[in-house]
């Protein structure tokens, strides 16, 4: 993986994101909505679920007084949906690849970077329109935006580690992606989005919940577009190291394993 | 050779694994303890040679030779083991047309990306795009998504972008066996005013009739090294003389039929005035075919035929003793009949020779040899690019 190449193929990149984006919902009726339906119905069956069966009260908003399941959920939901979503298509991405890798030659992070850039794409419209509902709920979240954004920044590098390293690992033993559909759906329940960490008894897992890596991203997500509050130097510091410790090791894997792609595929 | 070398290939060697169990999953992974068991197959050994400007270099070899390999580590998809290809001017590779075509995307946009892919800018696609609609005759269907065309179009497409890619160098590989004939002399002009305009080609393939007519210079790989390198006429000679060998029998030998009263034991084949049989001529030679005969009886007025095909059946010419009148009232015992051909103006290529012996109707058969002999012509006068034979064509302009 070098920065010269990429940079030579940066449009390549661009091109390609555009046809993640246009392509998925190419032939759908609704087309572009479906991006938005997804998370919305997700968040109307976790808050009857959570309203009516587990019968949960929310936590108020630290300071913003919010008492609203739904906007916390979303709030956490959304990011890790491009976490999840970025990680499983860009496996996918490299492996349906194959035909261009053996025959191209061409950077092959941009078929994992493309697909960052496209979920980043949705993660920020997606977001826009859970800003808009926090308004309406009375939470001014707008003003939070620039800190978010940078934040996001730092998940997006976070996620790119993972994707990176998933995608090159999944050339060599196509069961990566199936463990990582369960790895992942661990993580998602092990990371404080469809509940508060404070109701977990078990001491280690209220910890990994709220510190672990996934846990420590939602978290300050949460506190931003939730409790309105900024994150602490501390926190800053460790989003910081996560992020750019995931990349490097990612990119390390990746830039390691890319040239036996064109004979492994 | 002063000119500049544009593209250089120092001592590369690339090996594969051979996996005896390849181990694609974790759980076999697992259970062979983390070891994969495999052998190096080397398939590029130690290869070294330069490319020097506005040069068409040709790469030759059997199936298996390493060609592709050598080609895809030039092209950057794969990484040599050892040694080092360094590439000086922008490079453009033809390994496979279309290659990056996605279904569900229109013409316009697969234009695009395809182009972006062979590593070209916005604006520079935005500037050509005109010339490559206008090269793909594709005007009316630009704007359809791409999986609606023929493979026909969609290679016109693909052919279009790659080579408005404008490469300084380019490398193709059996690029010309594909598609239609009018597709196939617009890549071969194509390629001309390629070369006219200076670039250099790097042009990997079987096709002996196109090394020795485009090439500037060649290389020769077998199993992997380079044999020899040089002057292309006289490589691709010592080439079908080596792939050739002492093989001159089709490939599952004769097969014979007929009542068998007389038969064909022999066949030489002479070239000239000499008397040593030979297995291959050159175009324009003359020929003489001796057929060696046995009979155990008398068998009367037999007629015997001649009949020289394309490897895909396509009779050439197939003359019998009768066409002329040379039918002996009767013939026992052994002996040869000869049949001679001043100029034989077949081109270069493999042929197969059939032969016959009948009674005087045709319609009885005593003695058929499907097959009988395999020969080669090579390389003589007349020269044409294209054919099986020559009508020894004379051009004059005015």
């Amino acid at each position: 993986m070098s920065l010269r190449s990429a940079m030579a193929h940066r449009n390549l990149l661009y091109l390609l994101s555009l046809k993640e984006l246009r392509t998925r919902y190419k032939k759908s009726v609704l087309g572009w909505l479906w991006s938005l339906l997804n998370p919305v119905s997700q968040m109307l069956i976790f808050t009857v679920i959570f309203t009516y069966v587990f019968k949960q009260t929310p936590e108020p908003g630290n300071p913003s007084g919010l008492r609203n399941f739904p906007l916390y959920f979303l709030a956490g939901l959304l990011p890790w949906n491009f976490f999840a979503i970025t990680t499983s298509v860009a496996m996918g991405n490299v492996q349906s690849g194959a035909g261009l890798i053996r025959k191209v030659a061409f950077p092959h992070e941009h078929l994992v970077f493309s697909v960052l850039i496209a979920q980043f794409v949705t993660l920020l419209i997606e977001t826009a329109i859970l800003v808009v509902a926090l308004m309406i709920a009375g939470q001014n979240a707008f003003v939070w935006l620039p800190v978010l954004l940078v934040v996001y920044l730092l998940w997006a590098l976070f996620t790119a580690g993972f994707a990176l390293a998933l995608a090159a690992a999944n050339v060599f033993f196509h069961d990566v992606q199936y463990l990582w559909s369960i790895v992942s759906q661990v993580l998602f329940y092990a990371t404080p989005v469809i509940y508060f960490p404070q109701i977990i008894q078990l001491t280690a897992l209220r910890r990994f919940s709220t510190y672990g890596p996934t846990g420590a991203f939602v978290g300050v997500f949460h506190q931003l577009m939730y409790d309105g509050r900024a994150p602490t130097w501390a926190q800053w510091a460790y989003l910081f190291g996560l992020a750019v410790v995931a990349f490097a090791v990612g990119a390390a894997l990746f830039s390691r394993l890319s040239p036996r792609f064109a004979e492994e595929l | 050779m002063s000119a500049e070398v544009v593209l250089s290939v120092d001592h590369v060697v690339k090996t594969f694994r051979v996996h005896q169990q390849r181990a694609n999953s974790l759980k076999q992974l697992i259970a062979a303890r983390g070891r994969n068991v495999f052998d190096e197959f080397l398939a590029v050994d130690d290869v070294t040679f330069d490319v020097h400007e506005g040069e068409v270099f040709g790469v030759i070899g059997q199936n298996g030779s390493g060609k592709s390999t050598l080609l895809k580590c030039m092209a950057g998809i794969l990484r040599p083991n050892k040694g080092s290809v360094r590439v000086h001017r922008r490079m453009g590779v033809l390994l496979e047309l279309g290659a990056g075509f996605h279904p569900d995307l229109t013409g316009r946009e697969n234009v695009f990306l395809n182009a972006a892919i062979l590593g070209m800018g916005r604006k520079e696609i935005s500037q050509r795009f005109d010339a490559i609609v206008d090269f793909s005759g594709l005007h009316k269907f630009i704007d359809q998504p791409v999986k609606t065309y023929s493979s026909g179009m969609y290679v016109r497409l693909a052919f279009a972008v790659a080579i408005n890619v404008d490469p300084q160098l380019l490398i193709v590989d059996e690029i010309l066996a594909v598609g239609d004939v009018s597709f196939q002399r617009r890549c071969m002009e194509k390629f001309v005013e390629f070369r006219n305009d200076g670039r250099t080609i790097v042009l990997v393939t079987h096709d002996m009739g196109s090394v020795k007519n485009l090439c500037d210079r060649a290389l020769w790989l077998e199993r992997g090294r380079a044999v020899d390198q040089g002057d292309p006429g006289g490589l691709v000679d010592a080439y079908t003389e080596r792939m050739l060998g002492g093989s001159q029998r089709s490939e599952d030998g004769p097969s014979r039929r007929g009542s068998g009263e007389l038969q064909v034991t022999r066949i030489e084949m002479m070239v000239g005035d000499d008397q040593a049989p030979v297995s291959r001529l050159r175009t324009g030679d003359a020929l003489r075919l001796r057929l060696h005969y046995r009979s155990d009886t008398s068998v009367p007025q037999p007629v015997f035929g001649v009949e020289i095909a394309t490897l895909g059946g396509v009779a050439i010419t197939a003359p019998c003793s009768r066409d002329v009148g040379m039918v002996p009232s009767s013939l026992s015992g052994e002996g040869f009949v000869d049949v001679s051909f001043p100029c034989v103006d077949l081109l270069p290529g493999t042929y197969d020779l059939h032969t016959s012996v009948t009674d005087f109707n045709r319609a009885h058969v005593y003695d058929h040899l499907q097959g009988a002999m395999r020969f080669d012509v090579m390389t003589g006068r007349p020269y044409e690019t294209g054919g099986i034979v020559s009508f020894r064509p004379e051009w004059t302009v005015s």
